[in-house]
């Protein structure tokens, strides 16, 4: 049921076998179904998600309803809206399953208890948040500089994983772009080659 | 609060359970229903569906998968049975709320199993170290749920536990069928919970309430 989380955190930070057993005290599993929501618009975003098993996305709705995705997690992934996790202020994402999914929770409440009682955790939370925003940073400058057949082929060096799983539509939201303009931009690449 | 709770009821096709299970497929919440006898619980999901075609229930085979997927755990079991049920959900009710309705009566409902320094929710919440154990709608009696005004007036259920977001949670429940929530205190409160639900009972059985009876603490 934890056996990825563990993984990953040992990846960051190794723990000991008590170690393990007090951080599963403050954690929660939790199944979600295809197409429901972890997280609604609105709602304050009490919990932030480790996926065991499963794919999310988050999104967000513009003026005339149309979704832009602003953010995946496929297994060993952690998503939340962060801002209204941290802030405790109403969530401007959704977030759903696009999958069933294996979900380990942290609730602010277990959160801000192990970053006071364990070290080892903080420093886990500290390069995940520094992961985190390399990231971004990499993702933002790609969106912002780079031609629409390089940025392609870069996200999809930054995400393998994640194209091949993903329908194409929701990349292209992802990256900013109409599913049409995504497909040409598919074709102009494979006749490159 | 708009995302959908997920709630799991233990024990969905009893008395208590049912009339449980009945208001609260009417409130924003979706209902995953487990008993020991399937086809009681699939019936059971067939009533509330045919009175309410849009309510989010479903019948479970397994307790385990039920409260895994629920965030919120209600436990509509008599106290006996309560030990069998916390071993199989120990380790998805982590750090989930669980609601303990029951009351641990004796056979003649004349008094109390458990000792007077104890409650059958303390008991649970050693069963369940790492759940939010809350005291909720033990005072009220199945027929209730159905009506939560008698007399002209809204019943109280009183609530006890020990995480402070958890008693908003179960109060905000209640609420939503109906009922007055009266937040009592910490889990030691139980006893007293208890105590007053076992009364309630006895007052029924002597004055013929007909089982139509609640709490109500009246203020200025």
């Amino acid at each position: 049921m934890y056996d990825l989380f563990f993984r990953k955190f040992n990846e960051k930070v190794a723990l000991t076998a008590e170690e393990e057993a007090f951080v599963k005290q403050y954690l929660t599993p939790k199944k979600l179904r295809r197409k429901q929501y972890f997280l609604q618009e609105g709602d304050v975003c009490k919990s932030i998600c480790f996926v065991e098993k499963g794919a999310l996305r988050a999104y967000v709705l513009d003026e005339t309803g149309d979704e832009h995705i602003t953010a995946f997690a496929l297994e060993g992934w952690t998503l939340g809206d962060l801002y209204s996790f941290i802030k405790a202020e109403p969530a401007t994402w959704n977030i759903d399953a696009l999958e069933d999914c294996e979900l380990i929770l942290l609730s602010k409440q277990a959160h801000d208890e192990l970053l006071q009682t364990m070290p080892k955790y903080e420093t886990y939370i500290r390069l995940l948040m520094t992961d985190a925003y390399m990231a971004l940073q990499r993702r933002t400058t790609y969106m912002i500089s780079l031609p629409l057949e390089e940025r392609y082929l870069a996200f999809n060096q930054m995400y393998p994983t994640l194209f091949q799983r993903i329908p194409q539509h929701m990349i292209a939201s992802f990256m900013g772009l109409s599913a049409e303009t995504l497909s040409r931009v598919r074709s102009r690449i494979s006749n490159r080659k | 609060m708009s995302t959908k709770q997920t709630i799991a009821i233990i024990g969905a096709t009893g008395n208590m359970g049912s009339g449980i299970a009945k208001s609260l497929s009417k409130t924003n919440n979706r209902l995953l229903l487990f008993a020991q006898h399937t086809d009681k619980v699939k019936s059971l999901v067939e009533d509330i569906k045919k009175g309410n075609p849009a309510a989010e229930v479903e019948a479970m085979e397994c307790p385990t998968n039920a409260s895994w997927e629920a965030d919120i755990i209600l436990l509509a079991l008599p106290y006996a049975a309560e030990k069998e049920i916390a071993a199989k959900i120990k380790e998805v009710a982590n750090q989930k709320i669980v609601i303990s309705i029951s009351n641990p009566l004796n056979e003649t409902y004349s008094g109390l199993v458990t000792s007077p320094d104890t409650s059958a929710a303390e008991h649970l919440q050693q069963l369940l170290p790492n759940s939010k154990v809350v005291k909720a709608f033990n005072t009220v009696f199945a027929a209730d749920f159905a009506n939560t005004i008698i007399d002209g007036k809204q019943i109280d259920t009183l609530i006890a536990g020990n995480d402070a977001q958890s008693l908003d949670t179960v109060s905000a429940l209640a609420k939503a069928i109906g009922l007055n929530p009266l937040v009592a205190g910490e889990l030691p409160w139980s006893r007293t919970l208890e105590n007053m639900a076992l009364l309630l009972i006895q007052l029924t059985m002597k004055y013929n309430y007909n089982w139509v009876a609640g709490w109500k603490v009246l203020h200025n």
